[in-house]
């Protein structure tokens, strides 16, 4: 058996196989960070609001992530009858393959890392929009007005945000000198630079939340004003695949800014992975903690906040940096 | 010279030919009774309104030789309330409008019209608003007298016609928040709202008919059912009026135990609104803290009366059982204490929230002028600057002996409903605790209470503030041991009916913001 | 609307999984996701159900949809009115299977204080529109029966109970 996997790792070449382990690593963890986040967020909001939340479902209530897996598996597929179907069953497909694309290039350690692509955050920027067209084509075809209201907002909420958060990123990679997310990491080593770029963190940070419809800029699914948002007519599995796909896009946005503001995998006696992993579920935390704290901001208002506020500041911020480099 | 006394003399200037009486206040509930006649019906509305007389209710009563059309005024500046009624043919019963004189009326006349079969002449929209399209007989008449089929199209509630550049969302009646089952119809054009129409409805049970058809005993139930948050005031309403009508004297304990367990029962309907209120804005965890300071009310009441929800405690005559001094008085009082600590935890969590007060703030505007045509009251009231509370302004139970104020607003927008309504449960935790320093022992109820009540000939309007603003309870009487009519005028009704007004043109989230601050209880708009 | 229907398993399924149905019965009774549907006054006592004192989200089940399509389990909690009825069988139809109703409160079963001589606006009883799996009984029923109706519901989905059945004192 050793002996035709040698044969196969020589005929293939190192590169693939290191590839291909990498994606499955990159499945695991998707998939697990998935699993957890939903317990996770279950007993966050429990323990914020002075009760337990899940605990009868295996102990401390572990097994309820999966419990509701399997539930929204054996649920009945339901096509409504006047939907569009090719848009309706691929917005659900669509959401999910720019996350998996984004995590090629997340460095986990040193060298773990599935490509180390130069261009790398362009690699995620790009994908990361094609969110946004899976969440319109859901809301386009469910042929339900609340889902398209909601894909509408969507649209405007996710474009008046990319521009900030563009911004954010690119005083760090003017001072790291590289597009590359390990070169970004690797320049961190004096200081991290949150120290440097604190504005620029907390626009990031501000802007990611509105990337990833999350409150208070939730709009997209407003539970009180629109039924359930884009995701109206949707049940069982493709339900699921976009509430996975909102909790990997959460741990993909924490990712990047622990990479470009808080060191990356840096960080004295424990591996590397352990403390990219804590930093990340850290900042996931505190977007749990929003939004079970906030309400929610109207439509104008949050259109007014980014483009009056946020990309005027960020805008700034760039220019400063940009001009305290050259001397 | 009291306002009664200036009307009677400058109603008898201008209309020497029409009858008015003065009714013994304390034995009816109102003041003046104006008998007119469809000729110069619309002169004595007009009359009543150029002296700022604001609609309190609209409602037909089933003499069987005759239908009588009642309508209510009062004034908000002093009382004096104002008995108008109309007297129809039963056969072909016509009168005319006064919606172009007061808005609200609209509303009451197409109920008047499902219930009774009466044509309003002139009326813009004369269709069904709360029966079902199925229904062939005008329900609260005295006979089986049915729909005649050329009116069957009337039967026909809301169907929108689309048009070329909005579209039309349905809100409810299936909601995702509290509000129960509420269908408001919205025209739309993209975010904004180009108009408004509440359908109601969706839960009308039949408590008029159900009066009609149970002993005065027997109905005691019910109210509880209509203002289910707010149960222990619409109670105290019903029980009250009966009280009046056969002239039961009520002990003075029976009195301070009703205002305590009404002023409790006022702070969990308005916590119960705390949590809605910014659900609805999207916030969810004031609801959980809101809800626990309620269940420590509700541990409270139910240890005296026996319910968690539905409250069924005063009996015509006093109270249902005494209260257990130690415990009930204790418990307040550590509650009291620990709701005056939360209240302020409150206002840093929500009150001084800046995203909570850029969606509330001058939002939902309300002038002081609309107060005449809608009859709105209770907190929507206050919160435009006009300090009118039926506490004050005709107190019943204990609520004379105690001293408190009324909190105001400024300019009516959705933070000075939300103010509003925090200040009333401080103002309520300060009456609970001078009515139980002030508790004087004795009986918790008259012993010559009939068990088969049958109250005397004639009529009774009474009205209390509860949760929501003005109630009142309208019951006839003709000697037996059933209800002739009884009418319940309800707050929630004239509240909501300004929404129409105000949602012209906003963000459909401020038009549920909107909606979330009037708080209102759809069963007892419904019935 | 017509005759009483009693939701009775009378028929078996033709195949069947031993193991897997097994999963699939416990995955489904520990996340059972209800639709906001509260009518009337029962509702509240809903609301309190999953509030911080009582707290239904212990068992899985907190997750109150707005939209039918992705809930399992309708609670009707309040009285049914003729002009409510389409909506009711609406909804009920909208959500995919499997799906359960329970009928909470007196008006959900069998109409409750509302009945007398001469209604002309009620349903008696939710059974008449949707079959039934649960009732819970009360006017208003406390948030603990509601939560005994959940574990009932559960008992009836895998077959066993998971909490012994509450014994009187006397």
């Amino acid at each position: 058996m050793c002996d035709t996997i040698i044969n196969i790792v020589n005929i293939v070449g190192k590169e693939v196989v290191r590839t291909v382990i990498g994606l499955v690593g990159v499945f695991i963890v998707v998939l697990g960070n998935a699993i957890m986040l939903t317990w996770t967020e279950r007993k966050v909001a429990g323990h914020i609001q002075r009760r337990i939340g899940p605990k009868e479902v295996g102990p401390f209530g572990l097994l309820q992530s999966f419990a509701d897996s399997v539930k929204l598996l054996g649920k009945e597929l339901l096509t409504p009858a006047n939907v569009e179907k090719p848009l309706y069953f691929l917005a659900p497909t669509l959401i999910f393959v720019p996350v998996l694309v984004t995590f090629v290039v997340i460095p986990f350690d040193g060298f773990l890392q599935v490509k180390d692509i130069n261009t790398g955050i362009l690699v995620i920027l790009a994908f990361s929009s094609l969110t946004v067209l899976s969440i319109l084509i859901g809301g386009w075809g469910s042929d339900n007005k609340y889902s398209l209201i909601g894909a509408v907002r969507s649209v405007a909420q996710n474009i008046a945000y990319e521009i900030p958060l563009l911004l954010a990123l690119l005083p760090v990679i003017l001072m790291a000198n590289s597009f590359s997310l390990r070169d970004i990491a690797e320049a961190q080593r004096g200081a991290w630079f949150v120290v440097y770029q604190p504005i620029a963190f907390l626009i990031f940070f501000v802007a990611s939340v509105a990337e990833t419809n999350r409150t208070p800029f939730d709009l997209p699914e407003a539970e009180s004003e629109l039924v359930a948002g884009f995701h109206t007519e949707y049940s069982g599995m493709r339900f699921s695949l976009f509430f996975l796909a909102e909790y990997t896009n959460m741990f993909i946005v924490s990712a990047i800014a622990v990479t470009f503001f808080l060191g990356g995998y840096q960080g004295p006696i424990l591996p590397g992975v352990v403390w990219f992993f804590i930093k990340t579920y850290l900042l996931v935390f505190v977007l749990l903690w929003f939004r079970w704290t906030f309400p929610r901001v109207r439509f104008d208002q949050l259109l007014n906040f980014s483009w009056k506020i946020l990309i005027p500041v960020s805008f700034l911020n760039l220019l400063v940096t940009g001009g305290i480099l050259k001397l | 010279m009291t306002m009664t006394n200036r009307v009677i003399e400058e109603f008898k200037a201008e209309f020497k030919s029409v009858d008015i009486t003065e009714a013994p206040y304390e034995k009816q509930g109102y003041h003046l009774s104006i008998e007119a006649r469809t000729g110069n019906l619309l002169n004595i509305i007009d009359f009543l309104d150029k002296r700022e007389f604001y609609i309190v209710d609209l409602f037909c009563v089933d003499y069987q030789d005759y239908l009588e059309l009642v309508y209510f005024f009062n004034t908000h500046r002093e009382l004096c309330r104002i008995k108008v009624t109309l007297k129809l043919d039963p056969v072909k019963p016509v009168a005319p409008t006064i919606s172009n004189i007061y808005t609200i009326a609209r509303w009451y006349e197409r109920e008047v019209h499902e219930f009774f079969g009466v044509y309003f002449e002139g009326h813009p929209n004369l269709t069904y608003l709360f029966l079902h399209e199925e229904i062939g007989h005008y329900p609260l008449r005295k006979q089986h007298v049915p729909v005649p089929d050329g009116d069957k199209k009337l039967l026909n509630s809301f169907r929108p016609h689309e048009e070329e550049n909005s579209f039309f969302i349905n809100l409810g009646p299936q909601h995702p928040s509290t509000h129960g089952v509420l269908r408001v119809v919205l025209k739309m054009d993209g975010e904004y709202l180009i108009s408004a129409e509440p359908v109601l409805g969706y839960l009308h049970r039949m408590h008029e008919k159900m009066a009609e058809n149970k002993s005065y005993m027997q109905f005691l139930p019910n109210p509880a059912r209509m203002d289910y948050p707010g149960a222990l005031l619409f109670n105290l309403a019903y029980v009250e009026a009966v009280e009046k009508l056969c002239g039961i004297e009520v002990p003075e304990r029976a009195k301070y135990i009703r205002t305590i367990t009404c002023e409790l029962n006022r702070i969990a309907s308005h916590l119960l609104w705390l949590g809605a209120f910014p659900a609805d804005l999207g916030a969810l965890t004031p609801f959980m803290y809101a809800f626990d300071d309620r269940e420590n009310i509700l541990d409270i009441l139910e240890d005296v009366t026996g319910s968690r929800l539905t409250y069924c405690y005063f009996r015509f005559g006093g109270l249902y059982n005494d209260i257990n001094e130690e415990t009930f008085i204790d418990a307040t009082k550590r509650f009291i204490e620990r709701m005056r600590e939360r209240l302020v935890m409150y206002d840093k969590l929500i009150t001084g929230n800046v995203i909570f007060i850029n969606r509330v703030k001058n939002i939902g505007i309300l002038e002081q002028g609309q107060a005449k045509k809608y009859g709105f009251s209770g907190p929507v009231i206050r919160s435009t600057g006009i300090p009118f509370d039926m506490r004050k302004v005709e107190p019943y139970a204990a609520y004379g002996s105690i001293d408190f104020e009324i909190p105001t607003g400024h300019i009516g927008d959705n933070m000075d409903r939300y103010m509003v309504r925090m200040k009333e449960i401080e103002i309520s935790l300060n009456i609970i605790e001078e009515g139980i320093k002030r508790l004087p022992s004795g009986p918790f109820k008259t012993e010559k209470v009939p068990k088969k009540l049958k109250p005397p000939k004639g009529d009774i309007y009474n009205a209390v503030e509860s949760t929501r603003g003005e109630t009142g309870v309208y019951i006839v009487s003709d000697e037996s041991d059933t209800p002739y009519r009884m009418r319940w005028r309800v707050p929630s009704y004239s509240n909501l009916m300004t929404f129409p007004h105000l949602s012209r043109g906003v963000l459909i989230a401020d038009a549920i913001a909107t909606l979330g601050s009037y708080d209102i209880v759809v069963p007892e708009i419904d019935r | 609307m017509g005759k009483r229907s009693f939701y009775l398993e009378t028929k078996d399924p033709i195949i069947k999984f031993a193991v897997l149905d097994k999963i699939l019965d416990l995955a489904r009774a520990n996340s059972l996701w209800p639709i906001t549907f509260g009518l009337a006054c029962c509702a509240i006592e809903m609301m309190c159900a999953s509030m911080a004192r009582f707290d239904i989200a212990r068992f899985g089940a907190e997750v109150f949809r707005p939209s039918p399509r992705q809930a399992d389990l309708m609670i009707v909690s309040g009285t049914v009115t003729k002009k409510m009825a389409p909506i009711l069988v609406t909804l009920y139809e909208q959500m995919p299977s499997p799906k359960w109703v329970i009928a909470m409160g007196n008006c959900a079963i069998s109409g409750g204080p509302f009945v007398f001589e001469g209604q002309y606006n009620l349903v008696e009883g939710v059974d008449l529109l949707v079959p039934v799996d649960i009732y819970v009984p009360g006017c208003p029923p406390r948030p603990e029966s509601l939560l005994e109706g959940l574990m009932k519901l559960e008992e009836k989905i895998t077959g066993t109970r998971r909490f012994p059945v509450p014994e009187p004192k006397w």
